[in-house]
């Protein structure tokens, strides 16, 4: 119900209108997502769903900017970003976006640290220290930041990922199936952390993912199927979800 | 199995294509100095066809024979069986120039026998009255003469003597024309007129009909029984000549070998460490293999097998740019010989050197995979279940056996390089040589230890100029020591060659100016353009007499049995002549005396007081001992003009004078010119000069060396961009991450040329120091008293390597760089 109701002071994080992604030529074309009209409000965790190859993953690359579009806007923030060339795209993604993918986050050269602040690096920008602070012992990293990625497990990998990601304060946290390489307690540990960074914190993130329990933590789902937007859940729970892509046809 | 190998090229025909260079320009390198060497060889024998042709017997010179006289030739000429006989010989005979000056030439007879004649008529005609001559084609060119034109020679007694030149001929590819002298036919009697005591070294001839080659060498071997000449059939003859011709070539076949070998151990490095990166990226496919029932011989095979099929393909290559390497190298030593002029390319293609190609490229490529082809055997087949591990992580420990290895090794060198420290001259250069590469093995071996220190050392620099795109290639470069130390090994091994070649050349250079500088504290000195020839002792009064010089020092030339004496003038010691005196008195030495350079002195036994018999050609003397001397130009020893006239009463002449001008000469060159044109045969030097024409010939012999270990350090680049190449595919998702985090493709290229340029940099500073090293161990090896030899580091020409090797490594990054950048952030991140 909140969702459709624009309380006061909620702004939209990210929107998409009309987008369109086809890949392949001709008779090959597919359409992986064929006119989604989509918006994400700031401080909020919105989970985007749906059954392989309904286009979520693709969806998720075009609003962060990870990959042009061949119809339609996405605004970060107010601004139009599927206009900006690579390299106002790559500044934006290092200013703005945070993100966590599902594996493969960490570059094993860096230490736990170095890695958290890569990105604040890549821009030339200072961190603040408390801010820092506040998130490496809310993770609990503390005693692992001169670690390298080897040394670390699955779990702390990723609450290193998640730390990198809201380092820089961005407008929008982009989590790619967090907890998909994780077990459950690591997982629900993840995901325990991006919905406080949403709830405490103030965050926005929107997070692809299959797993309809990883979906409940969400503030809202966001459903796909055949590159159409399915409809969405308000306070998702783990059965709401999976009724949910059952009707899908999932 | 052979479709999977064949599907497994295929599919990484990218990755195989650069190591594949690497091992063509190996076997080029290879079969261009063997192609190189049958060209020299056919060019000898070609020569050798026109001196040994229709001979049927051969008298030479042997044991005490002096050579072969008119009495000897009339015996041969009369013996029954012989239709003709002619001698071989030759007189060094100046060729005045149009400017007016001697330069030296060789005059044949010309054979009575036409067959038996070693030249083939060009233009013209041959010589057939005493004032006629003929020339050598490369000759006409070069001294600009004209069929029935004038040429001047110089006789005996300094007299011109003028000629018409009556034609031309070709003397063929071979010794006498590479020896770049030039070359004339003169009559016998007009050959006899320049040097009547002249012996020839060689008398040939042709049997009558009904004779064979046997039968006429017996007849002629009793004619000429006592002489001491030996006779040999015409057969013999080529057989002999042959096996000294074949020698010759292999000579400088395998100096230019030793280049080609040091091209290969340089290329099997990088084929190792391709197959080793190809090896660790393929951990999956090979499990996948072994799960589906694949043994391990048969994993070793595939591995294998890829390697025969590239070392193969690479040959086949290489053997075609080598006959394009053989023609380079003709026309670059040809270029050197002649002078410019364009000289012919032959490309004889043997059997032998194609196996030696196909052998060496493929054995090469299949040696190097060997090792790699192990550890894939090792590969469990649950590997394949695992996700794809990160090859970098699989860096083993670098073990004690390794620092037990290197220590060895490095000991071992030392050892060999001490050794080599107590001998002399080229025994020392060899063996220090030796010590220096056991040496440059240790630190091969312990290079993966090596690799994190240098790394961080060298990484400072770009990490303040780049900051964080730095940062990364710093800690890339450092990630996986041992691919690192590989990769940069075979550029140090180039290197470390380079540099010490530099240093030794410069240090050769430099220390042969210093005694330039010693031996001419003169102005200018007077030499004589024709070696045989010495200067009149009228210029040293005429230049004596000239109102710009100050002093003059004649020196001249005493031969002993087994030793020579420079004689010079009492008066210029100490001034135009002062070598170091050990002991004894310089101002002592006047007729009668001698001064004794102390290593001569050592060998002999001679020490101040001693009397020294010294017996020439005209006469003999007993010489006291008055000083030990030791510096440069000082033969075995110093005696003044007067003793050397007392030795040698036909002596007439001087090898140089020496000229010291008043201060203030306005052209001092001018003034002295003024006097030396008078004579044909002098030529003018300033040290100056003399240095500048040693430095030029020494630059030329180390451009030499550069191009020829170019090779090996293209092939190491080659390495870094293929390691680079494969890395680059490695890490295609931690690329995109990168992307997704914001690094600009800028960047992101920047990264990749910042981690090629660390890596090359590695490779060229740890052989810079090495060669340094080493040129610093060998000059000390090869510096003796008499000579020392001055270690000169030539800064410049090392920052130029540097730099060379910081450009090359941007080019070498050029292609993965691209190929990364170009890479989209979605597609890496997929990539498995």
């Amino acid at each position: 119900m909140s969702a459709l109701v624009s309380d006061v002071g909620t702004r939209t994080a990210v929107a998409a209108a009309n987008l369109v992604k086809v890949y392949g030529k001709g008779d090959t074309a597919v359409r992986a997502l064929d006119g989604v009209s989509v918006a994400f409000e700031a401080g909020k965790f919105t989970a985007i769903m749906g059954p392989s190859g309904s286009g979520k993953s693709t969806l998720m690359h075009c609003l962060a900017g990870l990959d042009n579009v061949d119809g339609g806007t996405v605004h970060i923030a107010g601004t139009e970003i599927t206009s900006l060339g690579d390299k106002d795209l790559t500044k934006l993604r290092r200013d703005r976006i945070g993100f966590v993918f599902q594996a493969f986050n960490l570059l094993p050269t860096l230490s736990a640290e170095q890695n958290v602040l890569l990105g604040l690096e890549l821009a030339g920008r200072k961190p603040d220290r408390a801010w820092f602070d506040t998130i490496v012992d809310v993770l609990g990293l503390r005693e692992r930041l001169r670690h390298k990625p080897t040394e670390l497990s699955g779990g702390q990998q990723q609450r290193v990922a998640c730390a990198r990601a809201l380092v820089a304060k961005p407008d929008v946290v982009f989590a790619d199936e967090p907890t998909g390489n994780l077990d459950s307690r690591s997982g629900a540990e993840v995901l325990d952390f991006l919905r406080m960074s949403v709830r405490k914190l103030g965050q926005t993130v929107i997070m692809v993912t299959h797993d309809p329990v990883a979906a409940s933590y969400a503030d809202r789902v966001v459903l796909l199927a055949d590159g159409h937007l399915a409809g969405e859940i308000d306070n998702p729970t783990a059965d709401s979800v999976l009724s949910a892509l059952k009707h899908l046809g999932a | 199995m052979l479709r999977t190998i064949l599907a497994g090229i295929k599919a990484r025909t990218a990755r195989l294509v650069l190591s594949s260079v690497a091992i063509a320009l190996g076997v080029a390198f290879v079969t261009g100095t063997l192609v190189l060497g049958d060209a020299m060889s056919a060019g000898m024998r070609e020569e050798f066809a026109k001196s040994a042709r229709n001979v049927d017997f051969a008298v030479t010179m042997s044991g005490d024979a002096k050579g072969i006289g008119a009495e000897e030739l009339a015996k041969i000429r009369r013996t029954p069986g012989v239709a003709g006989a002619d001698p071989r010989g030759f007189v060094p005979v100046p060729l005045i120039t149009s400017a007016g000056k001697a330069k030296p030439a060789l005059a044949v007879p010309l054979g009575s026998t036409e067959k038996l004649r070693e030249y083939d008529l060009s233009t013209g005609r041959y010589p057939a009255s005493d004032n006629e001559v003929a020339v050598d084609v490369r000759t006409a060119s070069t001294a600009k003469l004209t069929v029935g034109g004038p040429v001047t020679l110089l006789g005996k007694d300094e007299q011109k003597r003028e000629f018409t030149l009556v034609g031309t001929y070709q003397q063929g590819v071979g010794e006498m024309s590479m020896s770049g002298a030039d070359h004339l036919v003169l009559t016998p009697a007009a050959f006899q007129s320049f040097d009547p005591e002249r012996l020839a070294y060689q008398a040939v001839g042709v049997a009558a009909d009904g004779y064979t080659q046997q039968q006429v060498t017996d007849a002629v071997a009793k004619a000429l029984e006592g002489t001491g000449l030996r006779v040999q059939t015409g057969e013999e003859l080529t057989a002999d000549t042959l096996r000294s011709i074949s020698s010759q070539a292999a000579e400088f076949t395998a100096f230019l070998l030793a280049f080609a070998v040091i091209a290969l151990v340089v290329a099997a490095m990088v084929i190792y460490n391709t197959f080793t990166i190809l090896v660790a990226q393929r951990t999956r496919e090979l499990a996948l293999m072994r799960c589906v029932g694949a043994s391990r011989k048969q994993v070793f095979r595939s591995v294998l097998a890829e390697a025969v099929v590239m070392g193969f393909a690479a040959s086949v290559i290489g053997l075609f740019g080598g006959l394009g390497v053989s023609a380079l190298l003709q026309q670059l030593i040809g270029g050197f010989v002649t002078g410019g002029a364009s000289p012919s390319v032959q490309l004889p293609l043997t059997g032998t050197t194609v196996l030696a190609a196909f052998g060496v490229g493929v054995l090469v490529t299949v040696l190097a995979a060997v090792l790699p082809a192990r550890r894939a055997t090792r590969v469990p087949p649950v590997a394949a279940l695992r996700s794809q591990p990160d090859s970098s992580e699989e860096v083993s420990r670098t073990g004690r056996l390794r620092v037990l290895l290197a220590v060895l090794l490095g000991v071992g060198g030392a050892g060999v390089i001490v050794l080599g420290l107590g001998l002399e001259e080229q025994a020392a250069m060899m063996v220090t040589g030796a010590g220096t590469m056991i040496v440059l093995a240790a630190v091969l071996v312990l290079g993966p230890l090596l690799v994190g220190p240098v790394n961080r050392a060298l990484g400072v620099v770009p990490r303040a100029l780049f900051g964080v795109p730095a940062k990364l290639a710093s800690a890339n470069a450092g990630r996986n020591p041992k691919r690192t130390a590989a990769t940069t090994a075979a550029l140090m091994i180039g290197v470390t060659i380079v540099a010490m070649v530099t240093v030794v050349a410069n240090s050769a250079k430099e220390t042969a100016n210093a005694q330039i500088d010693e031996r001419m504290p003169a102005d200018y000195t007077v030499t004589s353009s024709v070696p045989s020839r010495l200067l009149p002792a009228e210029l040293a009064t005429q230049l004596a007499a000239s109102p710009a010089v100050e002093r003059v020092a004649p020196t001249a030339e005493v031969v002993g049995e087994g030793a020579y004496f420079v004689a010079v003038a009492q008066d210029s010691l100490g001034n135009l002549f002062r070598p170091k005196v050990e002991s004894g008195s310089l101002a002592d030495l006047k007729a009668g005396t001698i001064a004794v350079r102390s290593d001569y002195a050592k060998a002999e036994g001679l020490t101040v007081g001693s009397t020294k018999a010294v017996k020439t050609e005209n006469g003999s003397g007993d010489l006291k001992v008055v000083a030990i001397v030791t510096g440069q130009r000082l033969g075995d020893g110093v005696v003044t003009l007067e003793t050397a006239k007392a030795l040698n009463p036909e002596l007439a002449g001087y090898d140089s004078i020496m000229v010291k001008l008043k201060p203030g000469v306005a052209d001092s060159r001018a003034a002295v010119e003024q006097v030396t044109d008078t004579s044909p045969l002098a030529v003018l030097d300033s040290a100056a000069e003399t240095k500048e024409q040693l430095n030029k010939q020494l630059d030329q012999v180390l451009a030499f060396v550069w191009a020829m270990i170019g090779l090996a350090v293209v092939i190491a680049l080659f390495g870094i961009a293929n390691t680079l190449t494969l890395s680059v595919l490695e890490r295609t998702r931690e690329s995109a991450l990168l992307r997704a985090l914001g690094l600009t493709r800028g960047q992101l290229r920047l990264m990749l040329v910042v981690e090629s340029v660390l890596m090359a940099v590695m490779g060229a500073a740890i052989g810079l120091v090495l060669g340094v090293g080493f040129g610093w161990v060998i000059t000390t090896a090869v510096s003796t008293d008499a000579v020392a030899v001055v270690l000169t580091v030539p800064f410049g020409q090392i920052a130029a390597m540097l730099g060379a090797a910081v450009v090359a490594a941007v080019l070498a990054a050029a292609l993965p760089a691209r190929r990364a950048a170009r890479t989209s952030v979605v597609a890496g991140m997929a990539e498995a």
